[in-house]
This record gives structure tokens, sequence and C-alpha cells, in this order.
């Protein structure tokens, strides 16, 4: 997270290195789709179609970023969840973003808290996913207006105020924080917002992000499956 | 006495001596409490039987106050409530008077479910009333005691009326010839019993096992609870039991404990050989049975998705190749059908369609369809209709209207409800606007958006600049409670548009 130039993060800064994706949708017109819609900061080195190859492909050529379908055909059935637990290992160096068509919380919860960096859905437009892809390799989170209202919605919207629950609950800024994007701000108009960089943004939503994967709460999951429309 | 229909439902009195049994009882059949009560001290000095009758009466029969309770719940049942009621006493519970303790033979083995133990104790306790002299009309003519003591059990199980009927009358006439043989053998008659018995134990025992079969076929039109099925089991069981004592009592021909014994023992070994050798047919039948239903079910399954994809998606696919050359509308088609089939797929039945929270998703389709603009919503908890939120509901899709109309890209809508109350956030990426460049007749946001939500007790901010406008409404949940709330976020810029 140690970059020099985060607070201009969303537009495309001094890069010497483009960044190196791998595309995994079973959808082949979905995936020359999102190629052309890929902006030059961009470079996609791999394609894979099922969970074997993706992990197969992820390993071989190590991406900076792979963008991850939720529901994929082969592997034990697990989709994106099983993509990410089989490359564990790499989980340091390459960053996963879930891109999905499903909206239900159960799916994007179970992507997320095996270790993706953020999710979007797929009918966002090819700018912003660029940036949600330069963003994602820069180590910060991706979190969608969905995917905020998820958060809200699955932790609740009273503040902590304990100590000892901190992974359970999102704290009063997180929660401004969740709260604007799910009304549809950018980072920087969030920043604007609360008067705060957009540094600090990136900081409350990666300890969101946290929270959401490593809050023991069951309830979550819970909720996730219950939760089967939104 | 022979019109059964409108009768008071037979529950248990206000107005009472001890449990209100019998002002209850006289209330139902239109008789003077006074020979109700009397009748029952008769019957209780009559070697206690009615004394058990009356306990039983008040274990079964509901107060005034359960009885309305459970009739809000159900279809009112117009009589006699009380058969549909789980017992809590078991069927040995039923007074023995007048066949002098001799019955349990027939108590104690048959399980009969609930709805007919009324209707079994109801001429076995009649006959109660007739011998010590109760001087109720019905006498002791049977004949005529059947409409009197079955029918109004029997009309209140509303929902097997017509089987119940001739069960009934069965049980009643068998009863009755159990009572019989047994007054014979008091006087001296010599009655094959040995015989009797058996045969008895046999026919029940089908009757019983029979009537369960016959109800599992009906398990899947009258809604039944667990207990229930159990409850089955146990019947068929117990049925079961009957016939094999039954024909083993028979067969055997005597009713010699010993040589029963072994008979029985014989049969088991016979029975469980058997079992043995036909268990791989029978576990292979059964298992083609369920994988052929199970492919019906899948096959149903398939056809009905079949069904809606072409009605839906398919119809909508050909649409947008035939609108190919409109940008807008290929758009709009397709968000639609997205929408469609997304609440087809994952929208829970269970859940019922009336909260804010599906009121504003509907509001945002509306608009989606009426002008082509991708309109997201994202929800975070749930409020229930009321008039106040329908103000706010239509508040919103003032401003989700003005949003596709006016500013531009993707229209955010963000609704939470806590229990403090609900806010929604409308978001266009829009150029913005100057509230001064807005002419002064055009009062639509003025007065659908912020008037409306100002006289529901909320309140309505609209915040422009060049990159979108965002309209925010609240509303508290009880504007009676904390007029402190609304004032926080009061309008503080007059927005026009």
């Amino acid at each position: 997270m140690n970059r020099p130039n985060a607070d201009t993060a969303e537009l495309p800064a001094n890069h010497e290195r483009r960044v190196r994706v791998v595309i995994v949708d079973d959808h082949a017109i979905f995936r020359s789709g999102l190629k052309a819609d890929l902006d030059e900061r961009i470079d996609v080195v791999g394609e894979a179609a099922t969970v074997d190859q993706a992990i197969a492909v992820i390993s071989e050529v190590r991406p900076d970023v792979v963008l991850l379908d939720v529901h994929l055909p082969g592997g034990m059935g697990g989709g994106g969840r099983e993509v990410i637990t089989g490359c564990a290992a790499l989980l340091g160096h390459t960053r996963f973003l879930a891109l999905s068509v499903s909206d239900a919380a159960e799916d994007v919860v179970a992507v997320i808290r095996a270790g993706a960096r953020g999710y979007v859905t797929k009918t966002i437009s090819g700018q912003e996913i660029s940036a949600a892809v330069v963003r994602v390799a820069e180590g910060d989170a991706v979190f969608s207006p969905r995917l905020a209202g998820f958060v809200l919605d699955a932790f609740g919207t009273a503040p902590a105020d304990i100590a000892d629950d901190e992974l359970d609950k999102l704290s009063a800024r997180e929660l401004e924080v969740m709260r604007l994007i799910a009304r549809g701000y950018s980072y920087k108009e969030v920043a604007k917002e609360l008067f705060i960089s957009i540094k600090t943004v990136e900081t409350h939503v990666s300890a969101v992000l946290r929270k959401l994967q490593l809050s023991s709460r069951h309830e979550l999951t819970k909720w996730a499956a219950e939760r089967r429309l939104l | 006495m022979t019109t059964i229909p409108v009768r008071p439902p037979l529950v248990r009195s206000g107005e009472r001596m001890i449990a209100g049994v019998c002002a209850g009882l006289a209330d139902h059949l239109g008789w003077p409490v006074r020979y109700l009560r009397w009748g029952m001290v008769l019957a209780t000095l009559a070697g206690g039987a009615g004394a058990v009758f009356y306990a039983w009466l008040w274990i079964t029969v509901p107060t005034a106050v359960e009885h309305a309770r459970r009739n809000a719940r159900r279809p009112a049942s117009p009589i006699a409530p009380a058969v549909s009621l789980p017992l809590a006493s078991p069927p040995a519970a039923w007074p023995p008077g007048p066949v002098r303790g001799t019955a349990p033979t027939l108590d104690g083995g048959q399980q009969v479910p609930a709805a007919d133990q009324q209707v079994l104790a109801a001429p076995l306790t009649t006959p109660a009333f007739g011998a010590p002299g109760f001087p109720a009309p019905g006498g002791s003519t049977t004949s005529e005691q059947f409409p009197t003591s079955t029918a109004p059990a029997a009309a209140a199980w509303f929902r097997r009326r017509r089987i119940q009927y001739g069960k009934e009358i069965l049980l009643g006439l068998g009863l009755l010839l159990v009572a019989g043989i047994l007054i014979a053998r008091q006087f001296g008659v010599d009655v094959p019993l040995g015989t009797l018995i058996p045969a008895a134990a046999i026919l029940s025992g089908a009757a019983i096992a029979w009537m369960q079969l016959d109800e599992t076929r009906r398990a899947g039109l009258v809604d039944k609870t667990k207990a229930d099925q159990a409850g089955g089991w146990a019947r068929l069981a117990a049925g079961l039991a009957l016939v094999v004592a039954g024909v083993l009592v028979m067969v055997s021909g005597s009713g010699s404990w010993e040589q029963t014994w072994l008979a029985l023992l014989a049969s088991v070994a016979v029975l469980g050989g058997v079992v043995l050798v036909l268990l791989p047919w029978g576990l292979k039948f059964w298992n083609d049975l369920e994988t052929e239903r199970a492919g019906r079910v899948r096959e149903t399954e398939r056809a009905e998705i079949a069904a809606h994809l072409h009605d839906s998606v398919l119809q909508t696919l050909a649409l947008i190749q035939r609108r190919a050359g409109s940008e807008q509308d290929v758009i709009r088609l397709a968000r639609a059908q997205e929408r469609e089939l997304r609440s087809w797929l994952y929208r829970d039945p269970g859940k019922d369609a009336g909260t804010l929270a599906d009121r504003i998703k509907a509001a945002a389709a509306e608009v989606e369809d009426n002008h082509g603009h991708a309109v997201d919503v994202v929800t975070v908890g749930e409020a229930a209709m009321t008039e106040r939120h329908e103000a706010l509901v239509q508040a919103a899709r003032e401003a989700m209207l003005n949003a596709a109309r006016h500013g531009g890209g993707t229209v955010s809508v963000y609704l939470e409800s806590s229990p403090a109350g609900s806010e929604i956030f409308v978001k266009d990426r829009g150029h913005g606007f100057d509230p001064e460049s807005v002419p002064d007749d055009r009062l639509g946001v003025r007065e659908s958006i912020i008037g409306r939500m100002k006289r529901h007790g909320g309140s309505a901010t609209i915040i422009s600049g060049s990159d979108g406008t965002e309209v925010r409404l609240r509303l508290p949940v009880e504007e009676d409670e904390n007029p402190a709330a609304n004032m926080q976020k009061e309008n503080h810029e007059p927005p026009k548009r």
C-alpha cells in the first residue's frame, strides 16, 4: 500500500508498468468485449474459461490482477471462490476483482471472503472497470454501490462503540464512507464530501474489506444465504 | 333437536358452578342448565359416569375465550370446535359407566384419531345418561339418539364432513353392538366371545389402518402438521398390531396365552424370512420409483423454465433484433429484461412484496422503462408501507424522473431504513443545474418533492453541483415524537428544476 501518488489514483498517473491482467469468464463474447473495453493502462496477458484453466493460467503468468467471474464451470463447482482458494499461494502478489451479473449476496460475499479485493457488476463501463483494475492492482479495495449496500445490510447501520467487537461492526467513519459509496459516490466524491483525502477513503474501504473477510460472525454467511435477492 | 346447523358453539360458559361445562352444554343443546346439572349429578351417582364425562368435557371443550382465539385463525366451525382439539387425555379415560368396566378391551387397543373420540364417546356416554333415568328427550331408543349425539360432532368436522359421517355411524353401531353383547352376557346369554373378540380386533385394526391410508392420500389437500403425521404412523401401527393379534388368536383357536405366544414367534420368523428374501426386490422397486419421480419433477421444472424463458427472454431478444438501430430502445429493452429475469431468479416467493424497498424498486423500474436511463437501486433494511411512506415513494419517484430526464449517466438510488426512519438518496451525474435559471412557474420539484415531504413530516434537500445532483429525502419514524430530528436536515436550498 506504499504508493507514491495515492491521491491521484483516479487518473492514469505516471505508470512505468502496465497492469497485467488475466480475464476469467466462461463467455468468450464477454471476454473479448471486456478486452476491447479496457484502456491502455491495462495489458491482458491471459484468458481462461473454467476453474481449472484459470488456476493453471494464473499460476503460469502470475498477473497483477485477475478479473474473475463469480460463476464458472469446472473444478468442484465452487466457481470464482474456488479459483481464489486454488491460487491462495499467489494472493500476496496477484489480486482478484470479482465480476458478476449475479446480484445474489451469497455469491458476492463468498467470493469476497475467499480473498477478492472487490466486486463490480458486469454492466460497468470500460472506463470504470479500468479504473477499478488499476485501483486493485495498487492494493486497494473496490466497492460497488451494491457491495457497499450488502456490507451495510450485513453489518448493520449502527456504529461500533466498544473496541472488542471491532471486527463485527463498522466504525462511524467507515459507515459514512460505505453509505456514500452506496449512494453512488466515487472515491473522489466521498473524499470531497467528508473533507478527507482519497487516501483516507481508500484506507477506510480497505478496513471494511478486511472486516468483511475476517469477521468471524457467522451471521454474515447466514445473512448472505438468507438474502437471496437484491 | 333435529335441526343441526344453527347452534351456539360448544364452549365452556363463563357463568359457571365448577368449570362452566354444564352451562356451556346447555347453551349448546338449548336445554335448561338445571336439567343438565341434575343429570350430571345423577350420572355421577351411577358409578361415577357423570363425573368422568364432566372431566372429559372440561378437558376437551375450550372456554369461550380460547374458542374465539382459535377461530380468529381459522374459518369458523359452527358447532363443537372441541372435536378438532388434540386430546390431552388418552382414550382410556372414557366413561366406562354403562358397560361396567368391560369396555377396556376396546378402549385400550383402539387408538382412534382425535376427531373420532368425541364420536365414540357420544354414543357411549348418552346411554350413561339414559341408564340412571335421565329425563332428556331421546329416551333410550337408539334410533333417536344418533341425531342428537353424533350429528353435532360430525357436522363440526367441517373438513371431512361427508366421509366422516358414515364412519361415525358405523363406529356408533359397532359400539352399540358391543354394549348389546355385554348386556346379553349379563343376562346369561352365551355369546361366543372367543370368536367375536378376535374378529372385532381384526376388523377395527384394518379399519384404522385403512383410514390412515385414506388420510395420507388426502394429505396433499389438507394441510397437515407433523404431529398429525406422527399420529398417523401410530394409528397405522396400532391397526397393524390389532390385526396381527386378532389373526393369531383366531388361528390358534384359543385364547391360551402360551399357544398365542408360540404362534406369534413362528409367524414373526416366517415373516422375517419372507422380508429377507423380498427386500432386495422391494428396495430396487422403490429406487426405480424414486428415480422416475425425480426425473418427472426435473422435467416439469425444465418445462417451466423453458416456458418462462420463451415468454420473456426470447421475446425480448427478438424485439432487440428488430430495434437494433435504436440504441435507446435496445438499452431499455435489455434493462427491462434483465430486471425481470433477475427478479424471477432471485426473488424469494415467500417474501411479501409490500415493503418500501420493493416499492422504490418498482418506481425505479418504471422510470427506467419510460426514459431508457439506468436506475440502480441499493437498499439497506426494510420498512413496511404506511401512508407516509407512500408519500416518500412518490417524492422519490419524482426525483428519479427528474434525474433521468435532466441528469446524465446512471441514476443511483440508495434507500436506508432503520428504526429511526427512512432515507432515500437519488443521485445523477448530469451537469447539475442553476436554480436561478429555472423559470418560476416550474413548481414540480418544489411541490411534489419538497412540499410533499414536508406535509408528511419529512424533509427534502437538493444538492446540485457541476458533477451531478443529489436529492436527499428523509422520513423520520414518528413526526410527533421527535420534531427535532426533522429540523436537522431542513432544506436550505430552494431548488427548482
